[in-house]
C-alpha cells in the first residue's frame, strides 16, 4: 500500500445520518436507471449505437414531412398512421432494448440485491415496465411532436392538426404500454439477451405475418367482414383499431378496414387483456426467480 | 442488546427441511455462522431479510419481526450474496451509487457514500472501470461495498471469502473485523471454514442439517477443544504410552499424536516426556480447529 492510501484510511468510517427516503424514491431511481440504460446512457459507446440509430430513423419521416409541407405546401404523413407505418422500427427498438431492462439482472443475478432492499418484487417489475413504456412513448411521441410543431410553424391553410395530434398522443401512450408489457414479458423469460431479442422480434414477425396472410386469404374468399378481424392480430393495428380509430374516430392506418360495430369494444378488450396477461406473466416469472 | 433472535425457526421445502427448530440469539459484533453446504445458512439469511416465509417459529432482526416488517429490516440491513451479482458493463462507482439510491439515499448522498465505502473496502482508481474486467478479489470488494453503502446497522455476509487467494482472504477477514469494531456495524458472516471465522468473530454459531449444533463465544469455543499436534521421528507409541501414564488424553492421527490440552501444564508434560524418552521432535503445533471437530465432538462427549 502506498503512503497516500494510508493517509486516506485515517479519515475513518463515517456514519450516514441523512435522509432515508421511501420505496417511491427507490422505484423512481430504478426507473430512471433502466430508462437511461435503454438508450445506452451510462453504458459503453457501443450500447448507444442501436437505440440512437433507431431514434434517428423514427425522426426521418417527420423531418421529411415537414420539408414537404414547407416546399410543396402539401400535407405529409398523418399523425395517427405514423406508428403503423413505422411499426418495423418500433418493433426492432422494442426487441433490441426490452431484453436489456430485464435480462442482465437475471443473468448476472443482480435481482437478489434489489430484493434485499426496501423495494418489493412488484415495485421492481413496475419500474422496469415504466422505464420501457417511457422509452417507447418517447420514441413515438418525439417525432410526432416535432411534426406537429413543424406543421404549426408552416401554418398550412385548412384545419389545424391539433385534434389529430392529440389522438396520436393518446395512441402513443397505448402503443407504449402494450408494446412495453409484451416486450418485457417475453424478454424476461430468458436470462440471455440475444435469445430475448430473437423472441420479441419473432413475436412481432409472427403476428404481423399471420395477420397479413389471414387477411389476404379471407379477402380473396370474399369474406370481407372476417378479413377485417384479421388485422387485430397485429398489435400495431390492434391499438390503432381500439384507440385511434375506435375511440377517437381517426382514419384507419394504411387504408385497412377494421371490424365495425362491436369491433372497437373487442379490440379494447383484447388490448387490455394482453396487457394484463403480460403483467401477470411477468410477476409470476419474477416470483419464481426470487424464490430460487 | 440483541441484534437478531430466532425462536423455533423452521423452514420446510417440498423435499427438504432447510431449518429445523432453530433457536439462536446474536448480539452486537461479529458473529460467524458455520455449516457445511446445505446446512441452511443461506435459507436463514433469506428469512432474516424477510424474503422467505418461515414455515414455523419466529425470527426478529433489530427487534423487528421478519414476517411483518421485512421492508423496514431491509432498509437498515446490508446483504452480500454468495454468488456473483455484478453487471459487467457498469463501473463499481455507478453500481454502488445506484444501489445506495435503491436503499433510499438521495443521488448526492449516494455518490458521497459510494466514494467513501469503495475507499474503505480498498478500491481506488479501478472503481471507474467496467466491472466485467475485475478480479475475484475486486468483485468481492464491490459486493461488500454495496452491502455497506447505505450505512446499515447489520450486514449479512454470505461466504465473503469464497474464491479468494490466501492474501485476499486475509484482507477480507481484516475488513470484516474492522466493520465490526471500527465501523460499529454488526456482522453475521457465514463460512464453511471454522478456522477462518475464529480469527474475526466474537461469537460462533454452528448449524448442521438446519439444526443448531452449537452457539458460543469464541473464547469458549477454542478452549474446550484445544489440542496440540505432536510429530516425532520414531517412537510415537512410547510417547503415547508415557503421556497416558501421566494422565493426558492422546489419540493417534496418522503419524501424528493429538494431545488434549487440559491446562497450560500439558505443554510442559509433553516437552518433558519427549526429552525423557530422547525422541527427535519434528513439530509441535497448536491444533487448528476444523468444522469436522465440532461435528465430531457431541459423539465424544
Amino acid at each position: 500500500m502506498s503512503e497516500s492510501t494510508g493517509v486516506i484510511h485515517d479519515i475513518g468510517y463515517r456514519h450516514y445520518d441523512g435522509a432515508r427516503l421511501g420505496r417511491g424514491h427507490a422505484v423512481l431511481a430504478l426507473t430512471v436507471h433502466s430508462l437511461r440504460g435503454v438508450f445506452g446512457l451510462g453504458r459503453t459507446a457501443r450500447a448507444k449505437i442501436i437505440p440512437f440509430l433507431l431514434v434517428g430513423v423514427m425522426m426521418l419521416p417527420a423531418v421529411v414531412s415537414i420539408a414537404i409541407m414547407a416546399v410543396v405546401k402539401q400535407k405529409g404523413l398523418g399523425y395517427t398512421e405514423y406508428a403503423a407505418i413505422m411499426q418495423a422500427v418500433l418493433a426492432i427498438f422494442l426487441a433490441s432494448q426490452a431484453p436489456y431492462t430485464v435480462a442482465p439482472d437475471l443473468r448476472f443475478r443482480v435481482l437478489p440485491l434489489y430484493l434485499s432492499r426496501p423495494v418489493t418484487l412488484v415495485d421492481y417489475v413496475g419500474a422496469k415496465l415504466a422505464a420501457m413504456t417511457t422509452a417507447m412513448f418517447l420514441l413515438l411521441a418525439v417525432p410526432l411532436t416535432v411534426l406537429f410543431i413543424g406543421e404549426m410553424l408552416i401554418d398550412l391553410p385548412g384545419d389545424t392538426p391539433t385534434a389529430a395530434y392529440l389522438t396520436s398522443m393518446a395512441g402513443a401512450v397505448c402503443y407504449a404500454v402494450l408494446l412495453a408489457c409484451i416486450g418485457v414479458a417475453i424478454a424476461s423469460f430468458t436470462p440471455r439477451r440475444g435469445l430475448g431479442v430473437a423472441s420479441v422480434i419473432a413475436f412481432y414477425l409472427l403476428t404481423s405475418a399471420v395477420s397479413t396472410v389471414l387477411f389476404a386469404t379471407l379477402e380473396s374468399m370474399g369474406n370481407d367482414t372476417a378479413a377485417a378481424w384479421a388485422w387485430l392480430i397485429n398489435p400495431f393495428f390492434l391499438v390503432d383499431a381500439a384507440v385511434q380509430v375506435g375511440i377517437f374516430g381517426a382514419k384507419p392506418a394504411q387504408s385497412s378496414i377494421y371490424p365495425s360495430g362491436a369491433g372497437t369494444a373487442v379490440a379494447i378488450v383484447i388490448m387490455l387483456a394482453l396487457i394484463a396477461l403480460s403483467v401477470t406473466a411477468l410477476i409470476m416469472r419474477y416470483r419464481k426467480a426470487a424464490s430460487r | 442488546m440483541t441484534i437478531l433472535a430466532t425462536e423455533g425457526l423452521t423452514r420446510r421445502f417440498p423435499r427438504v427441511t432447510a431449518l429445523d427448530q432453530l433457536t439462536v440469539t446474536v448480539g452486537p459484533g461479529v458473529t460467524g455462522l458455520v455449516g457445511a453446504n446445505g446446512a441452511g445458512k443461506s435459507t436463514l439469511i433469506k428469512i432474516l431479510l424477510g424474503l422467505l416465509e418461515p414455515s414455523g417459529g419466529t425470527a426478529q432482526v433489530l427487534g423487528m419481526d421478519v414476517t411483518t416488517r421485512g421492508a423496514e429490516i431491509r432498509r437498515v440491513v446490508g446483504y452480500m450474496p454468495e454468488h456473483d451479482c455484478l453487471p459487467p458493463d457498469l463501473s463499481a462507482t455507478e453500481f454502488t451509487v445506484h444501489m445506495a439510491q435503491m436503499s433510499g439515499l438521495t443521488r448526492t448522498a449516494a455518490r458521497e457514500r459510494a466514494a467513501d465505502v469503495l475507499r474503505h473496502v480498498g478500491l481506488y482508481e479501478e472503481r471507474y472501470r467496467a466491472m466485467g474486467g475485475y478480479s475475484t478479489g475486486m468483485k468481492q470488494r464491490v459486493k461488500l461495498a454495496q452491502a455497506l453503502v447505505h450505512d446499515p446497522r447489520l450486514v449479512l455476509l454470505d461466504e465473503p471469502t469464497n474464491g479468494l487467494d490466501p492474501q485476499g482472504r486475509d484482507e477480507m477477514l481484516a475488513l470484516i473485523r474492522r466493520i465490526g469494531s471500527e465501523f460499529g456495524i454488526s456482522v453475521l458472516v457465514t463460512s464453511h471454514l471454522l478456522g477462518e471465522l475464529e480469527r474475526v468473530c466474537d461469537h460462533v454459531i454452528v448449524i448442521d442439517g438446519g439444526k443448531l449444533l452449537r452457539s458460543s463465544a469464541i473464547g469458549e469455543f477454542t478452549q474446550s477443544t484445544q489440542t496440540v499436534t505432536v510429530e516425532v521421528e520414531e517412537g510415537q507409541d512410547a510417547l503415547a504410552a508415557r503421556l497416558t501414564e501421566l494422565g493426558e488424553t492422546v489419540t493417534f492421527h496418522g503419524r501424528m499424536l493429538l494431545v488434549h490440552v487440559r491446562a497450560p501444564e500439558t505443554f510442559d508434560t509433553l516437552r518433558d516426556a519427549v526429552c525423557e524418552l530422547d525422541l527427535s521432535l519434528i513439530r509441535m503445533e497448536q491444533g487448528r480447529q476444523r468444522i469436522e471437530d465440532v461435528f465430531r465432538e457431541p459423539v465424544n462427549v
